[in-house]
C-alpha cells in the first residue's frame, strides 16, 4: 500500500465569500472614485480640483452623481448585510473570531509582527522572528479590524448623509446639522483610513503574495503556503483532519 | 464682454425706510423673523460730540472669492461667472456649514425650505433684465445695480465720479461686488466683516483628516513602490548571483 500524501491544495474559501470579496472591492472603487467626486468646497475636499469637475460634467451635475454614489451605496450595504444575515453562523462569526483585534495585548502583538514584517520587506530587522500566526497573521487582522468598524461607520454617516436632509427639518433642531456635519467627517476620516491599510493589502496581494491573489480567485491555497506563512492555522487543520 | 454685476449703495443718500427690506422680503416671501438684506444703524458722535447715525443698506457682498463657495461640501454655494454668488436648493442639504464662513452674517437656515437663504441679487429678476427689488423699489435712490464692464452703465458712472470703499480688512481681504459711498467717512467697526470662521467639523476636516490622508496615502503608495522597486533590484541581483555562480 502506498503511502498516504497529504492533498497539495485545500480549499480554504466558498464561492460566495470570494463573490463578496470582489463585490466588496468594486464597490469600493466606484464609491471612493465617486465620493471624491462629490466634495467640492475648496476647504475640504482631498481629490484635486479636477476631479469634481470632471465628474460632475461626466453626470451632468453634483445631484446626479450624490444620487449615483448613494445608489451604489445603498446596494453595497444591503449586499453585505445580506450575506451576514444569510452566513452569520457558518462564515461571519468564525471569521470575525479570527480577524478581530481588540484586546490591547492582541493589538500590541500584531503591531509588533506589523512593524517586523514592514521593517523585512524594506531590508531591515532580517535577524527578527515573527510568531507564528493563525489563519490571519497581525498586520491582516489589524487591517481587517480597521475595515470592519470604519464600514460600520462609512455605512451608518453614509445613510444619515443621504436620508437625514430629507426625512428631517435641519431647522428645527440644530442637533440634525450638528449630526450631519459630524457624519460627514466621520464618513471621510473612515474612508481614508482604509485606503491607507488598502495600499499595503493590494502591494502584498499583487506582489509580495501572489498566492493569496489566487487563493482569492479559485477558493483553494496550497498547503505548503499555510504551513509557510501560518503554522498556527496549518495545525489546527491537521487537529481537524483537513489536511 | 462678460458682465459683472455690482452693487452700488450710497449711505449719504439712504434715509432708513426700508423698503429695500420690505420688497425683498415680499420678493422672496421670506419666514417671519428672516430677511436676506437689512439696514444697520450705527450711531456715532463727530468730534465735537455731537451724535450722528450712519445708515448701512446690507446684504450677501458676493464676495470675488467667497469663503462660502469653499466651505460647502456639494457645491450647493457657487459663483456665476458674472460675479452672482448663489444656492442650488436641489444640492443644498442644510448643514450649515457655509454660515460660519459668511463674514457678512449674509446666509441663514430657512425654515420654510431647509435650504440656505441668501441675497442673490434677484438673480431670477436680473437674467429677465430687472433690477433687484431692493434697488428698484430704493426710496432715496441710495441703491444702484448693473454692470461694472459695461462703460456706460450707470453704476460705471458712478463708480467713476464718486469715492467708493468695500466692506473688507485685513483679515478678511479680496474684492466683493457691493461698494459703499460713505461721503468721505471712515467705516465703522460695526459693519466690516469678521474674521472668516468654521465649524469644527470643517476644522477638524480641513486641518487634521485630510492632510493625514494625504500624508498617509502618498507615503504609503510611496513607500510600496519602493518596497516593489527594491524587489526587483533584490531579484535582479539573485539572478546575476546564480549565473555567476554557473560559471564557476
Amino acid at each position: 500500500m502506498s503511502e498516504q500524501r497529504e492533498p497539495r491544495m485545500i480549499m480554504v474559501r466558498d464561492l460566495w465569500t470570494i463573490r463578496l470579496h470582489w463585490f466588496n472591492a468594486f464597490g469600493w472603487a466606484l464609491l471612493v472614485a465617486s465620493g471624491l467626486g462629490i466634495i467640492s468646497g475648496d476647504s475640504l475636499r482631498l481629490a484635486p480640483a479636477f476631479w469634481p469637475e470632471f465628474l460632475q460634467g461626466l453626470f451632468g451635475g453634483n445631484a446626479a452623481l450624490i444620487t449615483g454614489h448613494a445608489v451604489v451605496g445603498l446596494v453595497w450595504v444591503a449586499g453585505i448585510a445580506l450575506f451576514v444575515a444569510l452566513r452569520w453562523r457558518t462564515v461571519v462569526v468564525p471569521f470575525l473570531r479570527e480577524v478581530l483585534s481588540i484586546t490591547p495585548w492582541a493589538v500590541i502583538d500584531d503591531m509588533r509582527f506589523m512593524g517586523i514584517t514592514l521593517a523585512k520587506l524594506f531590508g531591515f530587522m532580517k535577524d527578527a522572528k515573527l510568531a507564528p500566526q493563525g489563519r490571519y497573521n497581525g498586520a491582516q487582522r489589524l487591517l481587517g479590524t480597521l475595515i470592519i468598524v470604519a464600514s460600520l461607520a462609512i455605512a451608518v454617516s453614509g445613510l444619515y448623509l443621504f436620508f437625514a436632509p430629507k426625512l428631517f427639518s435641519f431647522a428645527a433642531s440644530p442637533v440634525f446639522g450638528f449630526l450631519f456635519r459630524t457624519a460627514l467627517l466621520i464618513h471621510a476620516a473612515a474612508v481614508f483610513l482604509v485606503l491607507i491599510g488598502l495600499v499595503a493589502h493590494i502591494y502584498f496581494a499583487v506582489v509580495e503574495e501572489r498566492e493569496s491573489l489566487e487563493t482569492m480567485k479559485s477558493g483553494y491555497a496550497s498547503v505548503e503556503f499555510i504551513h509557510h506563512h501560518n503554522p498556527l492555522w496549518y495545525e489546527q487543520l491537521k487537529r481537524e483532519g483537513k489536511v | 464682454m462678460t458682465k459683472r454685476y455690482v452693487m452700488l449703495a450710497d449711505i449719504t443718500r439712504c434715509i432708513n425706510c426700508k423698503a429695500c427690506v420690505v420688497a425683498c422680503r415680499a420678493e422672496w416671501e421670506t419666514p417671519l423673523g428672516h430677511s436676506r438684506d437689512w439696514v444697520k444703524e450705527v450711531e456715532l458722535s463727530t468730534t465735537d460730540g455731537f451724535p450722528i447715525v450712519q445708515l448701512f443698506p446690507g446684504r450677501c457682498q458676493h464676495c470675488d472669492d467667497a469663503p462660502c463657495v469653499e466651505a460647502c461640501p456639494s457645491g450647493a454655494a457657487w459663483k456665476r461667472e458674472d460675479g452672482i454668488v448663489l444656492v442650488d436648493d436641489a444640492l443644498c442639504s442644510g448643514c450649515e456649514l457655509c454660515v460660519p464662513a459668511c463674514p457678512y452674517e449674509a446666509r441663514w437656515l430657512n425654515p420654510e425650505t431647509n435650504t440656505i437663504s441668501k441675497c442673490t441679487f434677484c438673480q431670477p429678476r436680473v437674467d429677465e433684465g430687472l433690477q433687484p427689488a431692493c434697488v428698484q423699489t430704493c426710496v432715496g435712490g441710495a441703491l444702484k445695480f448693473g454692470d461694472a464692464n459695461d462703460p456706460d452703465s450707470e453704476v460705471s458712472r458712478l463708480l467713476r465720479e464718486k469715492e467708493w470703499v468695500q466692506l473688507t480688512t485685513a483679515e478678511v481681504p479680496g474684492g466683493t461686488s457691493h461698494y459703499y459711498h460713505t461721503g468721505g467717512a471712515p467705516l465703522p467697526n460695526e459693519v466690516l466683516p469678521r474674521p472668516v470662521g468654521e465649524h469644527i467639523q470643517a476644522a477638524l476636516l480641513g486641518n487634521v483628516v485630510n492632510p493625514v490622508a494625504s500624508v498617509g496615502i502618498g507615503g504609503m503608495v510611496a513607500a510600496f513602490l519602493g518596497a516593489g522597486v527594491k524587489k526587483i533590484i533584490d531579484r535582479r541581483n539573485a539572478l546575476a548571483g546564480e549565473k555567476e555562480n554557473k560559471h564557476e
